[in-house]
């Protein structure tokens, strides 16, 4: 078995250890003898979704996104939305998971058209939402996800999409509706960036189950040594109950 | 009124003058006009900053903010009358200004200058002010003719309308903690407003790095570029660039040659804005071991041999830094080239203990750049060595530890068995034993002991030399242990 990962724009979102996702979809692939090809596709290069069969897409600055956004008005739009009703799935974190959606307003009302590939809105606003968090997984009925979040934007999902989860312990979205990232065919968009799979890796085999059933017809995972994994799981689960 | 006899600054923040008045004193500090009252704040204030000091200090301890923050209550201003008739220099940016530091302290010790400098790392205004206040006499006289000040990034801007300074250096400018300063154009930001309120200050600028050159753009300051003509490292790691794209028209960079991070010979095919050329620079790398780096200088026209006694590339930068501020301040070129090899390192910064039988090295961390500059120096040993991790997430470690996943940990694991054990300490140590693991550390190479006595215990009973890399509060604590069980100074003294 093979999974082609392409990880888009990897000079350009990239921020904050968002590439440990990455790290660990390759890692936990590799440890089943399973082999792994990663590619980045970057400003100015062809995006073809036919040659993957799993997309990450990180967080980056707002000076950067300036120049992602005049590399996403050709035709990359339409390829990354055509990839997304194609099934194949989706890993975007923070900026990159703004960037799926239809539009970003700054905070002083300046409107931003995005890739508009799932049906939901973000809004900047002068509070910044940071801190350690948690939610649940509607996937993974009873998982308890934990990670970091750092935005300023709030995000609004329409009524054609569902959220990953119900925000435990922290702001999620936009801290109003105790949602937290997005679910519509197979995109799971979050603002949990760096390690969200490394700590989660129920999540990561999850995501990688998706992909292989769907290149495959049908994928049994074979159980790894998560001892390390599941002690920073507990510990920040922990701590964040105490709080 | 019978004089005038000095103006400072322009800038709004800045404003100030003073004047004597029948022999009295009479300042004005932006709008206000302060009398014979302002004299005896000052006192009180002063009197108790250095109070509280000595205060904490019959304690044991090592509060070096504390004093300040109660003086400034007490005297807003207080910076400004301490500082008015002191040259200063600030050194700012976000690796490297400790180490710097350092180096230029034993420039200014060995040209016989009068100064003193903060020492203990307390670089806000409260940490300066409590240092200003500790080094003048109970009626705010300063002691020394010079003051050294290193500043955090974003408390230049605060400490600069304060402080008239006659040389402001700048290290580079790296993605830092997130969470506490937010992107790279927010640093760049509060650093270009830092150095507006000093319009006199003599710029010490690192010319290989883009967002550091940009501060030049558009200021009235002299400005006198640093850098390294030369590649850094034969074997770099991997790692991701912070400035990829050019700050005027966001063109990707093209580059002749790179040092580490996005340090380099940079230019933008666009709009042809590239490194300026630098006037103090390494020319030559003629040897690095692991005790340091031989040299050659490139002072304007003159070279200059000098043995460096730090290793790593990046204190390359943090020499050439110092050798630039001594020429800002007309030093002998030799003289500052001949501190370079015997000045005291920082807390913390490669900072060598005897623990018993066993040999540290003790690294301080704090961000991805710094953090894979450390591992392009361990990663060239070929004798076994031992790697100690220490990671917390307290607010000055940054309380987001996803930037280790940033940091080519890889690379330390393709050296095989020359690394013979790894042990990961602090708050987040699960955390890092993860990275470990995914970088592809075997398991049993990998122990948590999150106890820092017991880890100090079972360090004094290795035979190969440990490399421990802390965070900042980690390392303030590790470094207190030490202290009281191994007879080292602690970091205040």
């Amino acid at each position: 078995m093979e999974l082609r990962i392409c990880h888009l724009y990897p000079d350009v979102l990239n921020l904050y250890g968002d590439r440990g996702n990455v790290i660990c979809l390759e890692q936990r692939l590799r440890w089943r003898g399973i082999s792994v090809e990663t590619s980045g596709v970057s400003i100015g290069q062809p995006f073809c979704p036919e040659n993957y069969d799993l997309c990450f897409i990180g967080g980056g600055q707002d000076f950067e996104q300036e120049v992602l956004l005049a590399d996403l008005k050709g035709e990359k739009t339409q390829q990354i939305k055509a990839a997304i009703e194609d099934g194949i799935p989706f890993l975007a974190i923070c900026g990159g998971y703004q960037m799926l959606g239809q539009s970003y307003k700054t905070w002083d009302g300046h409107q931003f058209d995005f890739i508009g590939a799932v049906d939901f809105y973000t809004v900047g606003s002068a509070q910044r939402m940071i801190g350690n968090y948690m939610f649940t997984c509607e996937d993974l009925p009873g998982t308890k996800i934990v990670g970091f979040e750092n935005h300023s934007g709030k995000t609004y999902l329409g009524p054609s999409v569902k959220p990953m989860g119900k925000v435990l312990k922290g702001y999620g979205n936009n801290g109003e509706d105790k949602t937290e990232g997005v679910r519509y065919q197979n995109v799971f968009g979050t603002y949990s960036h760096g390690c969200l799979l490394p700590k989660n890796p129920q999540l990561c085999d999850y995501i990688l189950t998706v992909a292989l059933t769907r290149k495959y017809g049908q994928c049994q995972l074979q159980p790894l040594d998560d001892s390390l994994e599941n002690n920073a799981h507990h510990y920040m689960q922990s701590r964040l109950e105490r709080q | 009124m019978r004089s005038i006899f000095r103006v400072a600054g322009t800038s709004n923040r800045n404003h100030y003058i003073y004047c004597v008045v029948e022999e009295s004193l009479v300042v004005k500090i932006g709008n206000v006009w302060y009398t014979n009252f302002m004299k005896i704040q000052v006192i009180i204030s002063v009197l108790a900053c250095k109070l509280t000091r000595f205060a904490i200090r019959l304690l044991g301890r090592g509060g070096t903010d504390f004093p300040g923050r109660v003086a400034l209550k007490l005297c807003p201003n207080l910076l400004g009358f301490l500082a008015k008739d002191v040259t200063t220099i600030l050194v700012t940016g976000t690796n490297g200004k400790t180490t710097t530091s350092r180096m230029i302290e034993q420039s200014l010790l060995d040209s016989g200058i009068s100064f003193f400098a903060n020492k203990s790392g307390a670089n806000l205004l409260s940490g300066v002010t409590a240092e200003f206040a500790a080094n003048s006499t109970w009626t705010g006289k300063c002691r020394y003719t010079h003051a050294l000040i290193e500043s955090d990034e974003a408390a230049l801007k605060q400490i600069s309308s304060y402080v008239d300074a006659k040389v402001i250096v700048v290290t580079n400018v790296f993605r830092d903690q997130l969470d506490r300063y937010g992107e790279v154009s927010h640093t760049l930001e509060n650093l270009k407003i830092g150095i507006s309120h000093s319009p006199n200050a003599v710029l010490c600028l690192n010319a290989d790095d883009s967002l550091c050159t940009s501060l030049a753009d558009g200021v009235q300051n002299p400005v006198i570029f640093y850098g390294v003509n030369t590649p850094v490292y034969e074997n770099r790691v991997e790692e991701l660039s912070d400035a990829p794209y050019c700050i005027h028209c966001k063109h990707e960079y093209v580059y002749d040659y790179v040092t580490y991070g996005h340090l380099g010979g940079y230019r933008c095919p666009n709009c042809g804005y590239q490194r300026p050329q630098p006037s103090v620079c390494v020319n030559k790398i003629l040897q690095s071991d692991m005790d340091g780096t031989q040299v050659v200088f490139q002072v304007d026209d003159r070279l200059e041999k000098a043995k460096i006694h730090l290793p790593g590339g990046y204190n390359i930068y943090n020499a050439c830094a110092a050798m630039t501020v001594g020429k800002a301040l007309g030093l002998s070129v030799k003289t500052v080239a001949q501190s370079l090899d015997h000045f005291a390192c920082g807390f913390g910064r490669m900072e060598k203990f005897n623990l018993g039988q066993a040999q540290m090295r003790m690294i301080l961390i704090k961000n991805p750049a710094g953090c894979n500059q450390v591992l392009n120096f361990v990663t060239d040993f070929s004798q076994p060595f031992i790697f100690v991790v220490c990671l917390n997430d307290r607010a000055q470690d940054g309380k987001d530890v996803s930037w280790i996943w940033d940091v080519d940990f890889e690379k330390l694991v393709q050296m095989g068995d020359v690394l013979t054990h790894l042990y990961v300490s602090g708050i987040r140590a699960e955390d890092m034993a993860v990275r470990f693991l995914y970088a592809g550390m075997p398991r049993e190479k990998i122990t948590v002991m999150k106890d820092y006595t017991q880890l100090l215990k079972v360090c004094t009973t290795q035979e190969n030399p440990i490399y421990c890399m802390p965070t900042y509060t980690a390392m303030l604590e590790l470094r207190g242990i030490i202290s009281k069980e191994y007879g080292y100074k602690n970091f205040w003294e």
